[in-house]
């Protein structure tokens, strides 16, 4: 019951005070590793295969126990809800698989999906609220450090059970199919050895290039190391005509992926402290600050609703630093460019190219939890959804890179097919290499309080690099500490 | 007859007048669990909320710790408290002038007031979310129209939305002085937000003044007139004063959305650049931090600052008023 009041109560007493009397609804914050916000692609291929049921195993004489002991049948159904914020044809062929899944399923399993409205924050904000009012859904999308959130107390469940359960789980060959960096990525150092969620979607911070530009200015490819794309950046710009090597948007991830490339982490490995304050993390926000001072970058102010894309259409920038599933949005705005041009994204330049680091993000599919029912229904969901013959359709639906490992060249095909990419032949090039950037993946930070932290970033790099104001070292480690704070706030000891 | 009933013991009441009182009761009963459903008791349990260490759930009573953490010197909450006031005294005088004098203007006998009444009303009925996303593209610094027209007067553009810098800095450094830090004044993007607010709310508060010159007796002015006044007299004496009333409410409800603002200053600035205001960290230590406790404690001494504030004006208005 005082559950159930609290959002109600706490929302009311903060209207008390907060509310402007023309009120409308305020967007959530930036945060959290987004994908490059923009109208999703419009066409979304169909699932093409009904959702691979697990067949009953044959009769044993030992009682099954655990994950194994629960039983699903038609004539009960199990009813359960998915929160996502799919949109266009993501949106699309997450519906027409779910109406496939209640069709076909041979468990009974009903499953409604709701497309929750707004950014990934709006969507932590609606499941906090839901998990306090005690109506949270059965599975929703979470990244990694949004599920340890929910999970400090306890609610969302630990998968581990179903992926190895005999009767409902995976077998060997199944689980060697995914890629394991993206396994891994679910994984969370604060609750050793469970899975918090499952991996549907997966995409890369890369550089959006454009490659007739790069001609001109006497380059024959894309920059690999970090020299290069700065030389390259500042050569582009021209600020009298409002023209700048790489239009920044002070997303996170963008400053994340700058310190993986110059060789450093966010988190230590034990994810007891952060450590963006490091050498690497120092060089990437110098190296940011320098292309500020020497007016090589400009920065697209957060208000401003997919401004890289526009401005790199018009040929105004020369790079973006961008999530991969930006690629059909890309096209889409270069297409409907005044002067269409050649252009395509590649692997971020690295400071040691013989040792790149890649930011891989993405938000997993988590089970909250209710009944053991309830939840072996969501896990069969999940299982069914990310089988190889579904995963590629939903690859190039979403943008997404296919999580198995199987499913990857029919992805890649479907691209490379794709009419929308008909005139960028290296941009569909493109998403066929992404896949070389999985064994070079990084994580952020999978750890409870990740979100708070990437506005301490943010505030630093705007300070810092874009602003020019303070020491690079000195800010960064200040944010650290207050990072750490922010850690230890949200560590599973502090519960 | 009423005044007698009333001074009657309660059971020697008449059946009658019993038989009232239930029914209004009964009638005012509806509204009543209503209002302690959904004001009283949340008030009430964001109060005990406000005393615990409060994620998803209760994690420990800390009494008036969280209170006592938000008005720590240091905390970010004088700081926000600063901008907030900083908005609203930037922003209230903005709004009343301007809207006074259109108001003032469209109520004289002059072609098209009526488009014009419409015209000035358009941006409060229309969304605040899409209008601050226009207005943000406005000021981008690049591309945007206000900065693409400073360049063809041959001035520098600026930063506007993604300026911290305060508006007297950046006009001393255009003269080539250094102002001390103290003297740096609210900041470009602050001001950015308040030129777009008193866009908002101006068409809102001229139509509120309208309403109360329409109140104000003609006879008022034509006697004036013979007698001789001319067009500042004429407001000075007569509309000024009779106005009040109008005015004080049309202050009172200005300065209370100001303090309270956070849609428009969320969607422009997401409060970075010294417009995090009180309400941006409410919000920002409930979604972000998820800190319902801390949060809490916030809302209750914002609504404290604006209880104090509205009786700070009463009681300076209660003289000034002529009712």
């Amino acid at each position: 019951m005082t559950r159930k009041l609290i959002p109600f109560v706490a929302a009311t007493a903060m209207l008390m005070a907060a509310c402007a009397a023309p009120a409308a609804q305020a967007p959530a914050p930036t945060q959290a590793p987004a994908p490059t916000q923009a109208p999703a692609p419009t066409q979304a291929p169909a699932p093409t295969q009904a959702p691979a049921p697990t067949e009953a195993p044959a009769p044993t004489a030992e009682p099954a126990t655990g994950v194994d002991a629960i039983t699903l049948s038609k004539d009960k159904p199990t009813e359960i809800l998915f929160w996502h914020r799919y949109s266009g044809g993501a949106q699309k062929f997450v519906e027409q698989f779910v109406e496939k899944f209640n069709a076909e399923n041979e468990f009974g399993i009903k499953v409604t999906a709701e497309k929750i409205d707004g950014s990934y924050a709006d969507l932590y904000s609606k499941i906090n609220a839901a998990i306090q009012g005690g109506t949270p859904p059965n599975i929703a999308q979470a990244y990694q450090n949004q599920a340890s959130f929910y999970r400090l107390d306890g609610n969302v469940i630990d998968l581990a059970p179903f992926i190895t359960s005999k009767k409902y789980g995976l077998t060997q060959e199944e689980i060697n199919d995914y890629f394991d960096f993206f396994l891994e990525s679910d994984k969370n150092p604060q609750f050793p050895g469970e899975v918090l969620g499952w991996p549907t979607s997966r995409s890369a911070a890369v550089l959006y290039v454009n490659l007739d530009w790069l001609k001109e200015l006497g380059a024959e490819e894309p920059p690999k190391t970090l020299a290069e794309f700065e030389e390259l950046a500042c050569k582009a710009s021209d600020p009298a005509n409002e023209r700048y090597g790489l239009a920044w948007q002070n997303d996170i991830s963008n400053f994340a992926a700058l310190v993986f490339a110059n060789g450093g982490r966010l988190l230590s490995e034990d994810a007891t402290s952060y450590v963006f304050n490091s050498e690497a993390g120092v060089e990437a926000l110098s190296l940011l600050k320098r292309l500020f001072e020497n007016k090589c970058a400009v920065e697209i102010p957060s208000a401003e609703r997919f401004g890289e894309q526009t401005r790199f259409a018009g040929q105004k920038v020369l790079f973006v630093m961008a999530s991969s599933t930006g690629l059909p949005f890309y096209a889409d705005a270069v297409a409907k460019a005044e002067k269409p041009f050649r252009w395509t994204y590649v692997m971020f330049p690295q400071k040691d190219p013989a040792k790149p680091v890649v930011d891989i993000y993405g938000a997993s599919w988590s089970v909250f939890k209710s009944t053991p029912e309830k939840e072996l229904a969501s896990w069969l969901f999940l299982k069914a959804f990310t089988e190889p013959e579904n995963i590629a359709g939903w690859a190039n639906a979403s943008g997404y890179m296919a999580v198995r490992k199987s499913a990857a060249p029919k992805a890649i095909e479907m691209v490379k097919n794709d009419e929308r990419y008909k005139n960028f032949p290296e941009a569909a090039e493109a998403y066929a290499r992404l896949y070389d950037m999985v064994a070079f993946g990084a994580v952020e930070a999978p750890v409870a309080g990740y979100d708070p932290v990437r506005k301490l970033m943010s505030e630093v790099v705007s300070a810092v690099a874009i602003k020019g104001e303070g020491d690079v070292k000195a800010a960064l480690d200040k944010a650290v500490e207050e990072a750490n704070a922010v850690l230890k706030e949200n560590a599973p000891s502090s519960y | 007859m009423a005044t007698a009933s009333r001074k009657l013991p309660r059971s020697k009441q008449p059946p009658e007048r019993k038989r009232e009182q239930i029914l209004a009761y009964a009638l005012l009963a509806p509204s009543l669990l209503l209002f302690l459903a959904f004001t009283v008791f949340p008030i009430g349990f964001g109060l005990y909320i406000s005393l615990h260490n409060w994620r998803l759930g209760p994690r420990e009573f800390l009494g008036l710790g969280n209170y006592v953490r938000a008005l720590t010197p240091g905390s970010e909450f004088w700081p926000s408290l600063g901008a907030t006031l900083t908005y609203s005294l930037l922003a209230v005088p903005f709004q009343i002038s301007i809207a006074l004098t259109l108001a003032y203007l469209l109520f004289q006998k002059i072609r098209g007031k009526s488009l014009f009444r419409v015209v000035m009303f358009l941006p409060w009925v229309t969304s605040t979310v899409a209008t601050a996303a226009v207005w943000a593209r406005l000021y981008s610094p690049d591309i945007g129209l206000i900065n693409g027209a400073l360049r063809g007067l041959g001035l520098q553009p600026l930063r506007w939305l993604l300026e911290d810098k305060g508006v007297f800095t950046l006009i001393a450094n255009g003269l080539g002085v250094t102002l001390p830090d103290w003297l740096r004044g609210p900041s470009l993007a602050m001001v950015a937000v308040v030129i777009y607010t008193t866009w908002v709310f101006v068409g809102y508060n001229m139509t509120l003044f309208l309403a109360g010159l329409g109140n104000i007796p003609g006879e008022m002015y034509e006697a004036a007139k013979i007698d001789g006044a001319n067009g500042w007299q004429l407001f000075r004496h007569i509309t000024w004063p009779l106005l009040s009333p109008t005015t004080f409410f049309v202050v009172l409800i200005t300065v209370i959305g100001t303090l309270k603002a956070f849609n428009h200053i969320w969607v422009m600035t997401q409060g970075d650049n010294g417009t995090q205001t009180a309400s941006i960290l409410i919000y920002r230590q409930f979604y972000e931090f998820q800190r319902a406790g801390y949060a809490s404690a916030l809302a209750f001494l914002l609504s404290a600052v604006i209880l104090l504030v509205t009786i700070l004006q009463n009681r300076v208005a209660a003289e000034r008023v002529n009712y």
